[in-house]
């Protein structure tokens, strides 16, 4: 386990280094503000409604996806570093799982699941 | 060469896990013949989906003699897992033919329906074949993540989409508590597996152990959510109501069946030492359940609300099966399943009949003037009604007769078989209602009309036949249930 | 004090904190030339000179950028979620720091951090994270077109990981291990085939099933790291700036930072994953040159990215998503199944 107290002083140090930078900036940088400055950016226009608003369900469609064959892949990895030592067995196994997983996103294919417009 | 000993299967082992393997490749099929054309009456999706289960059901009939643990003692083929896979089977193949025309009427018909349809039974099939709680849990989540998209399919009406909501949000918390329980019993016993954690509890008594008293009982509110049983009904009508008719005869059977197969089989190998302690527990959630159901049941005016009710209310009597405990019970709680479901399908694929169109006549009213009308369908829905109400001579009647006989053998249940034979008296009430419908209401407003299909006609056929002859001959189906759970044992 | 320094986990920890201070001081100081690089190589791609006026051929320019940041006045528009506001520029560099704890940039001891098991299972989650910086920053805004930026990029981001994730296992499938360094040992010597050893080194691009992972890798890497040109997230011409919007002063240098550092973050990986790591000739002999091997390879791909940037222009969306989607990611399915295959045969036969 020690070789991870490394990787445990890097994510302090990354965490630290962004807090630090942000804390440091917010001593240091001027403000002026005023009502118009805070104001939502919209091309120099007053803003229009809400910025929270409801988006196209594509993008939960693309976020389900990404999970579906996220886990494939996290499949993969422990097949693909003990390959040599599953054989056969291990091979057949791991193309059928491919091919079902294939055929799931043939499926999506077809059902245009995957077209922007 | 590899240093990981590689599995062999016996040719028996294929056959074994036949039924797995079939309703995959058929999933998988019905997936991918999307891309071809379909004529527009056609319905490839079912005929692919009636082969199927008919493959299943033959690969596992077979070897139906045979004991084989797979996948390192997590999936069994014993004869318990041959009896539930029959009944899927068979769950399957009335499902199919019952929603042949339903969905064509309804303009639902879509090849997917029948890809769920095969991967829900698959789900159960692996429930009943599991023998670790992994596996328990795989199967209940394949064939609970197919439901939730079924009871949905009626993309188009609101109350499809409510079900499909509630189920799925319900279902969802009811996994989370299997799994915890799960957890827990790991925790308790050190093993996912029943046979080990029977083993286990056999050796050292941990009744009163915190972690795996929480731990089976949350299991079992995992279970009774899957079967409805009080207190965790609550999403059922709702569920019945919204879903397209043939899906709620699917998993009004199917579902409750499985969630009860897992059930006993957790029971029986795993917890049995713990369930002794039980009994009391589950007479009163059985009492509850059965009372909640059959009470509610009688103020219902749609048709598909009452039956949720009344399944709620046959849950209940399969628990006082469980309550009984024991080879006994458990064969009597089996026989109720089969039973069960051939009576609970038959009524729904009445059911499926009643409208044109996209219409769905399923009021109370809607029956009314029907039984002279079109009077073998009055017939049929009043023959499944007299053995959901168990009366001789259905088969209904013999599910009941034997497990109040089971019951009544243990002293300390005397009470909840008197409550369950009083509740059997009230539930005549509501489904004579039906019966009082059908043959002496005048009908009001436009009659309903009747959309006529061979499948479903098939279908009624089927499980008229097997409600009448598991009424008078029920010593067959009576063995084949003691076997499944002796074979088990 | 004495039994403190004999302490296993304390030296450790000692040299650990030792190079992440020369990791951290030395990256700032490349990403800022690195933007420098990329200003002149794009005033040159250009026909322009690129910034000449901060200093001897403008190499002060950094410094003066620096400086201007650091001082730039800066809000935050009002009705933003304030917590997440600032949460987000931190995410953004967090991740790449975080990576560089595995990356061997030399032989060891010297030149690595640290060895685990699951390197490379570090850099997927890592880089996963980096979602996380675009989308809560596009969010938290208040802003439309930062919201939409943000989950553009996010969708992209997540769209193409896949491809990228796939493409490393045909690397695993090789090496047998996640360990960066076991990666880059697999890498050594020269290359064997048709039963001799050619004069080829041993790198992972010279095995044919790695060449197109690694193609998909550099594909992937342009979108993971939103550059050019997968740059939607910032397509000036429709979303502003996209995601950073709002951001001003050190938050926006952040990004900006962030940005660079992926950049070299990822160009690091694949050096470590195709291109033999830190091995070269001599390194046998002469060990910093490992070092040297290294940076070399890193910067030969990081001029390329600039390179790429200032020469394509940017994609349409749906051309963008169904390239990851359509093209890549079965390649690279199919690529495993090949790769596994061809392997099995080779290991067997």
């Amino acid at each position: 386990m020690l070789a991870y107290l490394p990787v445990l002083l890097f994510v302090l140090v990354g965490l630290g280094f962004g807090a630090v930078t942000i804390g440091l900036s917010t001593i240091i940088v001027p403000r002026r503000e005023n009502a118009v400055k805070n104001s939502a950016y919209e091309c120099g226009v007053e803003p229009v409604g809400n910025a929270r608003g409801r988006f196209s369900v594509k993008f939960y469609l693309v976020a389900v996806l990404f999970i579906l064959f996220d886990i494939e892949a996290v499949f993969l990895y422990p097949w693909a570093v003990s390959f040599h030592q599953l054989g056969l067995y291990g091979l057949i196994e791991m193309v059928l799982f491919i091919l079902i997983l294939l055929a799931g996103y043939f499926y999506l294919l077809k059902k245009r699941a995957l077209e922007w417009e | 060469m590899s240093i990981v000993p590689q599995p062999t299967f016996l040719a028996l082992d294929w056959w074994a896990l036949g039924p797995v393997l079939a309703l995959t490749a058929g999933t998988i099929l019905l997936l991918l013949l999307e891309f071809l054309p379909q004529r527009a009456n056609g319905n490839r999706g079912g005929i692919v989906s009636l082969l199927t289960f008919l493959a299943s059901g033959y690969a596992v009939w077979r070897v139906a003699g045979e004991k084989r643990e797979l996948f390192g003692g997590m999936f069994v083929h014993d004869p318990m897992t041959v009896f539930f896979t029959l009944l899927f089977c068979a769950v399957g193949v009335l499902a199919t033919l019952m929603s042949w025309d339903y969905l064509k009427r309804t303009k639902i018909n879509q090849a997917e329906y029948y890809a769920l349809l095969l991967s829900s039974v698959l789900g159960m099939v692996v429930m009943a074949a599991s023998n670790d709680l992994v596996t328990v849990f795989l199967g209940l989540e394949l064939m609970s993540l197919a439901l939730y998209v079924m009871v949905g399919f009626r993309r188009s009406q609101l109350e499809s989409n409510e079900a499909s909501l509630k189920y799925f949000l319900l279902g969802a918390f009811a996994s989370g508590f299997l799994l915890y329980g799960i957890a827990l019993l790991y925790g308790a016993t050190g093993s996912s597996n029943l046979a080990m954690i029977g083993a286990f509890l056999a050796d050292t008594p941990l009744a009163t152990n915190p972690m795996l008293l929480m731990g089976s009982l949350l299991v079992f509110v995992g279970f009774a959510f899957k079967v409805a049983a009080a207190p965790f009904h609550m999403w059922t009508p709702d569920v019945y109501e919204g879903a397209p008719t043939s899906v709620t005869g699917f998993m009004s059977a199917g579902a409750k069946a499985a969630g009860f197969a897992a059930l006993l089989r957790v029971a029986l190998r795993a917890l049995g030492p713990v369930m002794v302690d039980w009994t009391q527990l589950l007479a009163v959630i059985a009492f509850l359940t059965m009372t909640v159901g059959n009470v509610t049941a009688l103020l219902q005016g749609n048709l598909k609300r009452m039956l949720a009710y009344s399944s709620i209310a046959h849950a209940g009597y399969i628990l006082v099966a469980v309550a009984a405990g024991g080879p006994e019970g458990a064969s009597a709680a089996v026989f109720y399943l089969a039973t069960y479901s051939f009576m609970n399908i038959g009524a729904f694929a009445v059911l499926t009949m009643l409208g044109k169109g996209r219409e769905e006549r399923v009021l109370m009213s809607d029956l009314a003037g029907l039984g002279f009308r079109e009077p073998l369908l009055g017939l049929a829905l009043t023959a499944f009604m007299l053995s959901l109400a168990g009366i001789p001579p259905m088969a209904g009647f013999m599910g009941k007769l034997y497990i109040f006989g089971e019951a009544v053998k243990h002293p300390q249940l005397l009470w909840v078989v008197v409550a369950g034979v009083l509740n059997s008296v009230v539930s005549v009430y509501y489904y004579l209602r039906v019966t009082v419908s059908l043959y002496m209401k005048e009908p009001e407003g436009e009659p309903v009309g009747i959309s006529w299909g061979a499948p479903a006609v098939l279908a009624i056929v089927i499980t008229l036949a097997a409600t009448l002859w598991f009424g008078l001959q029920a010593q067959g189906l009576w063995i084949q249930a003691q076997n499944s759970v002796m074979g088990l044992l | 004090m004495a039994a403190l320094m004999q302490n296993e986990a304390f030296q450790v920890a000692l040299w650990a904190m030792v190079k992440v201070g020369i990791i951290l001081g030395v990256m700032l100081g490349v990403v800022s030339y690195l933007i420098y690089a990329e200003r002149k190589i794009c005033g040159h791609i250009q026909a322009r000179t690129g910034p000449n006026r901060v200093g001897p051929l403008g190499l002060l320019q950094p410094i003066a950028d620096v400086g201007k940041l650091l001082f730039k006045e800066e809000f935050i528009p009002a009705g933003a979620n304030k917590v997440v506001f600032h949460i987000a520029p931190i995410l953004a560099v967090f991740p790449a720091i975080v990576t560089f704890s595995v990356i061997p940039m030399g032989p060891a001891p010297m030149f690595v951090v640290t060895d685990i098991n699951v390197g490379l299972l570090l850099f997927l989650a890592m880089s996963s994270l980096g979602v996380y910086a675009i989308t809560l920053g596009g969010w938290s805004s208040n802003n439309k077109y930062a919201l939409l930026g943000g989950l553009r990029s996010s969708a992209q981001m997540i769209s193409y990981e896949l491809a990228l994730g796939l493409s490393t296992i045909p690397v695993l499938l090789r090496s047998g291990t996640l360990s960066l360094s076991g990666i880059v040992d697999s890498q050594a010597g020269n290359l064997k085939a048709f039963g001799t050893t050619l004069p080829l080194p041993n790198w992972g691009i010279f095995h044919w099933y790695l060449v197109l992972p690694f193609f998909i890798f550099l594909i992937c890497s342009f979108a993971e790291t939103n550059r050019a040109p997968f740059d939607l997230p910032e397509a000036e011409g429709e979303l502003v700036a996209g995601f950073h919007t709002e951001y001003s002063s050190m938050k926006w240098a952040l990004f900006f930072l962030g940005e660079y550092m992926n950049m070299i973050v990822i160009c690091s990986i694949m050096v470590t994953l195709y291109l033999g790591g830190w091995h070269g000739p001599g390194v046998d002999k002469f060990a910093p040159l490992g070092l040297v091997w290294f940076l070399t390879k890193l910067f030969a791909l990081l001029f390329f990215f600039i390179w790429v940037r200032w020469t394509y222009p940017r994609l349409r969306y749906d051309q963008l998503m169904g390239f990851g989607w359509k093209v890549l990611l079965p390649a690279s399915i199919v690529n495993v199944v090949i790769a596994a295959v061809w392997l099995y045969w080779r290991a067997n036969a």
